[in-house]
Formats: C-alpha cells, structure tokens, sequence
C-alpha cells in the first residue's frame, strides 16, 4: 500500500538519512560497549592491559605493507566519494520534476512543475471550505506526482471537501493533460483560521 | 526530528568524506616520500601516544563511553524521525490523503470545548491514539466521561481515518475530590 506512487508523495523520503544514522549510531554504540568490555577486563585480564596500538596487529601490517597500504588508499577514496555523494543526497532540495506529455521525438511536450502548481492550486482554491492552497510536482521525471496541501476553515465539511476535489479539481487537471492517472498526495491541515469575511 | 536527521546525516557524510581523504592522503605520501614527515594530520605522535596507553586506561574507558552514549543518540534520533502524518482512506486510485496529527487534535478539541459542562481541554493526537483531558466544574468525571468518549467517536467516524485510533478521556473536576 505504501509503494504507491501516490503514498510516496505524501512526504518527502527520510528513509536514507534515517538509515545512515541508525547505522552509524549503530556501529558507534556497539564499538564504545565493545571497548568498555575490552577495557573492563571481560576479555581475560592481559587483554585489557595491552596498548591500543598492538604491536601483533603492527607487526602483521608491516609484514604485508604493500597490499595494506593499497587497502587504506582505496578505502580513504571510497569513503571520500561516498560521503560526499551522501552529503550532497542530504543537502539537495526536493526535486520539482516537470510533466513529460509526450515524449515522440519531433513532437515533445513537456509540461512545467511550476505551470501545473500554479494551474492546480487556482483550482482548489476556489473550492468551498478551502482559505488556501499549496501545490508542488514532487518525485521524478520517471514518475511524477503531485502533492496538495489544503488549508480548511474551521467546521468545513471533509467530505464534501473531498468529493469536491476529486471532480473538480483533479479530474480536470487529468482531463487537461490527457493523462489516466496523475498520482496526487493530499495533506489536509483542518480548522488552520476562523472563517472570518472582511467587507 | 526530521531536520535534525537532515543535517546529521550531512555532517556524518561529510566526515566520513574528510576522514577518507585524510587516510588516502596520509597513506599515499608517506608511501611516496617515507623519509619525510606527516603531510597534515600528525599521525607518527598519534601513533606514540596510543602505543603507550592500555585499554583499561580511564581515558579509554571515557572515550568509549562517549562514543557508545553518542552513538545511542543518534539511534534514537534516526528513530524519532519518522513520518508521524495521520493517513486518511484514499478516495481513488493513485490520490493518498493525510492529515497532521496537529489538525486532529484541533478537531476533536473543537467538538470537546462545545460541549454543555466543559471549562476547557486539551487534546494530544496521533495516528493510534486520542487523548483527551477535559475540565468541568459541573459534572464528575462518571457522569461526563460516557459523554465525551461518545461525541468522540461520533467525530471520528464521521471522519475517514485509515485506522480508527483509541480513544482515552481524563476529565478532571473538582466535584470528584468532594
């Protein structure tokens, strides 16, 4: 139910900044425990008086120094390329991709993120019930979606709301576009300011 | 939560990213020229230093602590960062639809404050859960409590919730302490 394209666009994924996190917290917990054992001296008591820098372990890197020092080199590069790839991954806003209509060659068509925002959100707005409307393209070219925030007045009927927006609003920008389905998130903030009418 | 998540992981990639490159570095030129010294990071002391200290050395035992309590607030910083949005039946195919646990909260607390007898509430919402704490200084909590939880669910049946969350009502009266 989740894999949806629609669900998807709910909200922005947190799911790799999530599980980098969990792993590298992960990691970090289970060495500070591991070191805590060492030191406690639950791994047999010499083990917890030897130095950090075990000259077994010095020993045995200057033995094979050649394919060691190859070693750290490739993985000083891997770790380089995939921490930056990771930090710009965090950093980048989320894509607004524009709509592919028609992709013949000779004969595209390609439909702007923010002419469907703007187009959409004057749409809804006009509806019953709604004080104001956010409209965005989200996911990717591949597989666009739109995601809708409504803002309700306070007492509005969600249903009839719902009706509404369906008929009026998404039926008409898939009637407009000549798509089936345009996979569409909806985010309902209720009762958000008093229904008040300036004159 | 999420932000945080946001520019955690940013700093975690970027560190990771600085440390590789010092490794790489490091490794390269004392490959190239061993005779000379470190290039930035003064690694031949580091070596020294960690030479002559032990694992049961208290600064050990406190650098690892360190890393084990940072490492759990990162785990449970990832784990608070989910998305904790209020999913509503979706009314067609490829239309998803949710709320804040936020606008929940406003509605029932709406609905709760009109009520005969109520001097105020607050209400905390998620997608399981409906928590509500009403005052009154007319009725107990015995005679008001049914009351409520009934007006409550009337609300949320009347709103298409993926999944109907339980319903808890506190009301607290000065009648009851008679």
């Amino acid at each position: 139910m989740s894999s949806s394209v629609a669900a998807k666009a709910l909200s922005r994924s947190y799911a790799g900044e999530r599980v980098l996190t969990f792993v590298v917290g992960l990691l970090a917990l289970l060495g500070g425990a591991l070191a805590l054992v060492v030191g406690a001296g639950w791994l047999g008591e010499y083990r917890g008086r030897r130095p950090l820098l075990d000259p077994m372990a010095v020993d045995w890197l200057g033995g094979h120094a050649t394919p060691a020092r190859i070693a750290a080199i490739v993985l000083g590069v891997v770790l380089l390329v995939l921490g930056l790839r990771w930090a710009l991954r965090s950093l980048r806003p989320e894509p607004r991709p524009d709509l592919d209509l028609d992709t013949t060659e000779g004969a595209e068509l390609v439909v702007t993120a923010g002419a469907i925002s703007g187009a959409v959100q004057a749409d809804a707005e006009q509806l019953d019930g709604v004080s104001r409307a956010r409209v965005r393209a989200v996911g990717s070219r591949t597989s666009p979606a739109l995601r809708i925030t409504l803002y309700l007045y306070e007492g509005t009927d969600l249903k009839r709301v719902w009706e509404d927006l369906d008929l009026r609003v998404l039926t008409r920008a898939r009637e407009s576009l000549g798509l089936d389905v345009l996979p569409t998130a909806v985010r309902l903030e209720l009762d958000t300011s008093q229904a008040k009418r300036v004159r | 939560m999420r932000p945080i998540v946001r520019l955690l992981s940013t700093l975690l990639g970027l560190a990771f990213a600085a440390a590789g490159a010092l490794l790489a570095l490091e490794v390269g030129w004392h490959w190239w020229r061993p005779g000379s010294g470190p290039l930035l990071v003064p690694w031949p002391r580091w070596q020294a230093e960690l030479a002559s200290l032990g694992w049961d050395a208290y600064a050990v035992r406190v650098g690892a602590g360190v890393l084990a309590a940072a490492g759990l607030v990162l785990l449970l910083c990832a784990l608070a960062a989910k998305s904790r949005a209020v999913r509503l039946t979706d009314p067609a195919d490829e239309v998803s639809v949710s709320t804040s646990p936020r606008s929940l909260a406003r509605l029932v607390g709406l609905v709760v404050r009109a009520q005969d007898n109520v001097a105020g509430a607050t209400v905390t919402a998620s997608a399981r859960r409906v928590r509500v704490r009403a005052t009154s200084r007319l009725e107990t909590e015995g005679e008001l409590r049914p009351r409520l939880l009934e007006t409550v669910a009337t609300l949320l049946d009347g709103v298409p919730l993926a999944r109907q969350p339980k319903v808890t009502v506190v009301v607290d009266s000065p009648k009851d302490r008679r």
